[in-house]
């Protein structure tokens, strides 16, 4: 019974956690149409900037996390306007510009704290009983966080102004920019927001689990599986992938490796492709 | 003014002649001025990625971007290394079959995924490239998993010089068969196809038949490339063919250009020895690799491969800007 309760829960963190990243890369790919390898190492930067603000600094944790998504999410405005304005609709050089962000945050974070693993304290420290089951506060807290967030995104996107105007760039720039939306501060919009929500993963994950200079290509690699299983452009399917994915690695390392639940996922996600090659909610692209 | 035109391009022609035959002498000499095993080590590696990328260039060009080919890289050296280890074959024989094998893989997984184009393609080969690690790990008694597979027989043994002429050899026939496939109708063929898959199939190409030849055909040499590697560095480790390896083969691809056949072999070899000279700068090198890539999509569109052409228009237009100063 404990078990199956703390798989459920951890399955649901991590579904959470995958989809806050996981749509912060589906906005940058639907709306300027870059690749943006470079979000799991923003995201691991999230989580060492509340680390630096938290643990060197001592400053409030609450306090550090949001200075961290402040930076990162000002990071994002300088991401648009430098690294993916100038080479927009060219896919290679975007994936090579990722790629230098990658090189040059890793190696910063390398230089400046060191390879060592470390971690961020709980957010809540505590563990919550509730008749013989007994659970730790800090995944449920990191949980809500993750649901919170997910639906003030949705509130967002469906009924703000900005938000539709997000879905109408999404859909057809050229169209949209003939309506007189500014597709650039939409482009900035959606890059600062994907960075802020990497940053708040980040710093949950790294107070969850644990913080290394290497961590986002693991985030990585699970942020392009949700976003190509659930199919480019919609961003419902991203929650049903993320709970898909999210419960494979919360549940099958009960029973086997590591390793195997890695291939494991992976197989289904490439069966599934290969009968639906759009992904299960999207479109074809060109 | 054709007959001008005509020489200045027999001019061209000759030019290049003339540097692919100083290229090779160096090349074949450069045994004799450096003595430093390392630097060596260096190069040889560096011929072996040119294989690997020139190959992911091939499948590039049929519009497939892989994002996986460090994990065929990966079938072919285990291939080769389990053979050679456990049955105690000579590489001469193991390193075609690594590659057959590898080919064979490409075909099997190629087929389905024929069906998908573009972005989904470069994803599902991501996954297969991380899907390959997982389960090599998950055999890890067969592989070695993170420890590393050791004790394979060895192509040359000790003589650092001889291994580096086999793998000169060994890329050059690579490179001169990868740029005869090309270039022949078959080749135009698969660019036709990645150019416009309607058109193509309009006029009777059979589209997936020649984009899974295209992925097969590079698989081949990527698993040549691996297996190489194998009998080389005698030692096989997990990270070597993860999914950064295979994201750093299309780096080089894509710095020294994708749409010229010289484009990998330069992106390679600058991305693999410039690094290398500021080695004293340990933890700090990333930068230097990072700053080249910024240099080249800033400022060469085209890549390294185009940089001589592009130093031409800046040539001209400098001359223009000269002369209309001139005549104002």
């Amino acid at each position: 019974m404990e078990t199956a309760v703390n798989a459920t829960i951890s399955a649901l963190v991590l579904s959470s956690m995958y989809i806050v990243v996981a749509l912060g890369f589906a906005l940058l790919l639907s709306i300027m149409g870059v690749l943006n390898f470079a979000h799991g190492a923003i995201y691991m930067v999230g989580g060492y900037i509340c680390y630096q603000f938290a643990v060197e600094s001592g400053l409030n944790q609450w306090l550090s996390l949001l200075l961290s998504v402040i930076i990162v999410g000002s990071f994002g405005l300088f991401l648009e306007k430098f690294c993916f304005r100038p080479f927009l609709g060219d896919m290679y050089r975007t994936i090579v510009m990722a790629i230098a962000i990658i090189l040059i945050l890793e190696t910063t974070v390398n230089v400046l704290v060191g390879v060592h693993i470390r971690s961020l304290p709980a957010f809540v420290p505590g563990i919550l009983r509730a008749g013989a089951i007994s659970l730790s506060a800090e995944r449920l807290v990191t949980f809500a966080i993750g649901g919170v967030l997910l639906l003030a995104l949705t509130w967002f996107i469906r009924k703000a102004k900005a938000g539709q105007q997000m879905l109408a760039v999404a859909q057809d720039v050229e169209g949209a920019a003939l309506q007189g939306i500014d597709i650039h501060r939409i482009s900035a919009l959606a890059c600062v927001m994907g960075c802020g929500l990497a940053a708040v993963a980040g710093s949950l994950m790294g107070a969850v689990f644990e913080l290394s200079p290497f961590m986002g290509n693991y985030m990585l690699v699970k942020a392009i599986q949700l976003v190509i299983l659930s199919g480019i452009g919609s961003i419902g399917g991203i929650l049903v992938a993320g709970l898909i994915i999210g419960s494979i690695d919360a549940t099958l390392p009960l029973f086997t490796s590591g390793a195997v639940t890695q291939a494991i996922g992976l197989g289904i996600i490439i069966v599934l492709l290969l009968f639906r090659p759009q992904g299960l909610f999207g479109r074809e692209v060109a | 003014m054709a007959e001008r035109q005509f020489s200045i391009r027999g001019r061209r022609k000759l030019t290049r002649i003339t540097v692919y035959v100083v290229l090779i002498v160096i090349l074949l000499l450069l045994p004799l001025f450096i003595k430093s095993p390392y630097l060596i080590h260096i190069f040889i590696l560096t011929l072996i990625y040119i294989i690997a990328a020139s190959s992911l260039r091939l499948i590039a060009v049929s519009g497939q971007l892989s994002l996986g080919h460090a994990a065929f890289m990966s079938i072919g050296a285990y291939t080769a290394g389990i053979l050679g280890k456990l049955l105690g074959w000579t590489p001469w024989v193991t390193m075609p079959l690594g590659a057959l094998a590898t080919m064979a893989v490409a075909v099997l997984i190629g087929y389905p995924m024929a069906r998908l184009r573009a972005i989904y393609f470069s994803m599902v080969s991501l996954f297969f490239g991380i899907g390959v690690l997982a389960i090599n790990q998950a055999f890890e008694s067969f592989t070695g998993g993170y420890a590393g597979l050791i004790g394979i027989p060895p192509l040359f043994a000790g003589s650092k010089v001889a291994n580096y002429y086999f793998f000169l050899g060994l890329t050059g026939l690579s490179l001169l068969i990868l740029h005869r496939f090309e270039f022949c109708r078959i080749g135009t063929t698969i660019k036709a196809v990645a150019q416009s898959h309607v058109v193509a199939s309009s006029v009777g190409i059979n589209e997936s038949g020649y984009r899974i030849l295209a992925l097969a055909v590079g698989c081949f040499f990527a698993g040549l490339a691996g297996a190489g590697y194998a009998h080389y560095n005698l030692v096989l480790s997990h990270s070597t063919f993860n999914f950064l390896a295979s994201v750093y083969l299309l780096i080089y691809v894509l710095v020294g250009g994708i749409g010229s056949f010289a484009g990998p072999v330069i992106g390679t070899a600058v991305l693999i020895i410039i690094p290398e000279l500021f080695r004293v700068l340990k933890e700090f090198v990333p930068y230097i690799f990072a700053g080249i890539l910024l240099i080249v999509i800033f400022v060469m569109p085209q890549g390294l491969a185009g940089l001589p052409e592009q130093i031409r228009s800046w040539v001209r237009e400098w001359r223009k800007g000269k002369a209309v100063t001139h005549a104002s």
